[in-house]
This record gives structure tokens, sequence and C-alpha cells, in this order.
């Protein structure tokens, strides 16, 4: 779990610990998509992302976004995070349940590093840049978080 | 392409309760996991949750996508209203500002508006342009406080 942070041990550059995803899979999805609310079709059926020129569904961006946060927050406490952001950058195809080739684009690996120390809003914080990548490569989200760290 | 008229103005509030079970559900989601006991337990478990330290359980840090998603008239009204063709819309930016812990009970009151509505050339392909709409939403709980500040950007490209 959580291991202690304190701002006198944290340095710029120290890096956040690497998280991997399971590989996307359209299960995944749809799960994701009854969770969230988030029906747009071009991401539980195959027909309407065909109309668009797309081979398969591609991931929400959202969810990918969510496994950010979940990595972000295996590190940090949830209590101490005070901004997240990101900017999309590419699609995320799920996992061709046939085809294992297909597992590395639907892998979500994010890392990240410490790149300010600050004090703001009477505490001590960190800001921190992440980056949600693919198993190819492919980067999908480059973001940013700021946590309070006593 | 996007209602360039629609900049500046503010959809209707959407109202949405915090409940324990859709807080489980969506952290299982975004953790890729099929059952409660197998996500972090602040998530799930109002015991766990208090003894590291909360009131009760608490969301996961995105899960405030849900509010005009299900609070709201949902997706399909908002782009409409925007004018935005569903087969080319993208997501091009997302944002959160915590501001105050938010547990299962309360209310949460959100205005989105629509802050601002550019167009940038695509690289590579002169005179074809993505086109940008950037949403503000201001989230209160049911005593007034704003909790979270959410800025999402979306791109029809």
């Amino acid at each position: 779990m959580t291991k202690a942070l304190t701002y006198d041990s944290i340095n710029v550059g120290d890096a956040m610990p690497t998280f991997t995803s399971d590989p996307l899979t359209r299960t995944h999805l749809v799960r994701y998509a009854g969770a969230s609310g988030d029906f747009n079709p071009l991401h539980h059926d195959e027909t309407f992302a065909k109309m668009f020129g797309m081979p398969r569904v591609i991931s929400h961006g959202m969810l990918v976004m969510g496994i950010t946060g979940r990595a972000i927050t295996e590190w940090i406490d949830d209590k101490n995070l005070r901004k997240f952001g990101v900017r999309f950058s590419a699609m995320t195809e799920p996992m061709d349940l046939d085809d294992p080739n297909s597992k590395a684009r639907a892998t979500i690996i994010v890392t990240g590093k410490v790149v300010e120390k600050f004090e703001e809003a009477g505490e001590k914080r960190i800001r921190c840049e992440v980056q949600s990548a693919d198993g190819l490569g492919s980067v999908k989200i480059m973001g940013s978080f700021v946590a309070a760290v006593s | 392409m996007a209602d360039k008229t629609k900049l500046g103005m503010e959809f209707p509030p959407y109202v949405f309760e915090l409940e324990r079970g859709k807080i489980a559900e969506f952290a299982m989601a975004v953790s890729q996991k099929e059952n409660k006991s197998q996500i972090k337990q602040i998530y799930a478990d109002s015991a766990a949750a208090k003894a590291a330290g909360y009131k009760d359980v608490i969301p996961s840090p995105t899960f405030a996508t849900c509010f005009a998603l299900w609070g709201g008239a949902g997706l399909m009204p908002m782009i409409q209203a925007l004018s935005i063709n569903l087969g080319r819309l993208l997501h091009g930016e997302e944002e959160y500002e915590y501001l105050a812990p938010i547990y299962p009970g309360d209310v949460m009151t959100g205005v989105t508006k629509v802050v601002d509505m550019y167009d940038k050339e695509k690289k590579g392909k002169p005179g074809k342009f993505m086109e940008f709409t950037v949403l503000e939403t201001e989230i209160k709980n049911q005593r007034g406080e704003v909790v979270i500040r959410n800025r999402s950007t979306l791109v029809e490209r």
C-alpha cells in the first residue's frame, strides 16, 4: 500500500511507481460505460465505429484517465489529491480475445515524476507529471497532478 | 460542426446524489475488477474508509464524470445542444480540482458553462480544422460549498 511520503524526503525528479493495467477488453469498456453513464456507441458498438472509418470500438478516454488516477492513488492517499488534469493524445483500442498479439496495444502503463515542490493554500504540495502509454509506446495521456504532502 | 453561437451558454443544473453502490461500481470499472472485495477498500467499505481517516467511503478521483452523465440529461442531449457530430467527437482534455471531500448522501449540483470555442488547423492538412469546445463546471454540495471544479475540452475531428 501507500508508502509514507514526506515533503522533506521527496525530491524533484523522483519517479512514482510504474503502474501496468490489465489489457483492456470490450467487457471492461461496457462495464465502464454502465458505471460512468457514457454510452457513446463508439465505445461498445462496432457497427457505429465502422460508420466513421474505425476498424473497431475504442476505449473511453475517461477510462484511461481513471486507470491513471488509480495509478496515482496507489502512490499518494486519495485525500491528498488536489488537482488532476490530462490531455488525451491517442485513442486506445481494446484487445481482440482471439489475438494475443493485441494485448500490448490495450495495456496501459502509467509513469510519472515529481516536477515541483511548493507551498500553496497553507500546505506543502508536490506537482507531478504523469504519462499513460500502451505497451507499444503510443502515448495516450499526458497530464499532471498536485498532491498535499506533510 | 459545433455551433459557435453556444459560447457562453449554461446548461440547466444537474443534481446527483452520491450513493455507495455507484461509488463502488465506478471504482470497480476503473480498477478492472469484477468484485467489490478486489478494489481499494476506501471505495467500498465504510469501516475500512474510517480506519484510513475518512468519514465514510469516498469516490475515486475521476468519479465526478458520472455527475452530469447520470445526474443530468446524459451525453447525447448535451452533444446535440452544441450541434457536435457524435461520430467525430473526441475527448481533448479533462481536469479536476478537488476543494473538499465528498461522501455518500452528499448531493452534488453542477452548472456547466461553455467557456471557449475555437478551431485549430490540422497538422499537415491545410484548410482542415479540428473544432474545440471547452466546458467548465462548478460543483457544489448540499451546503452550497464548491467541492470540485471541472474543465473539459471536447474536440470534433
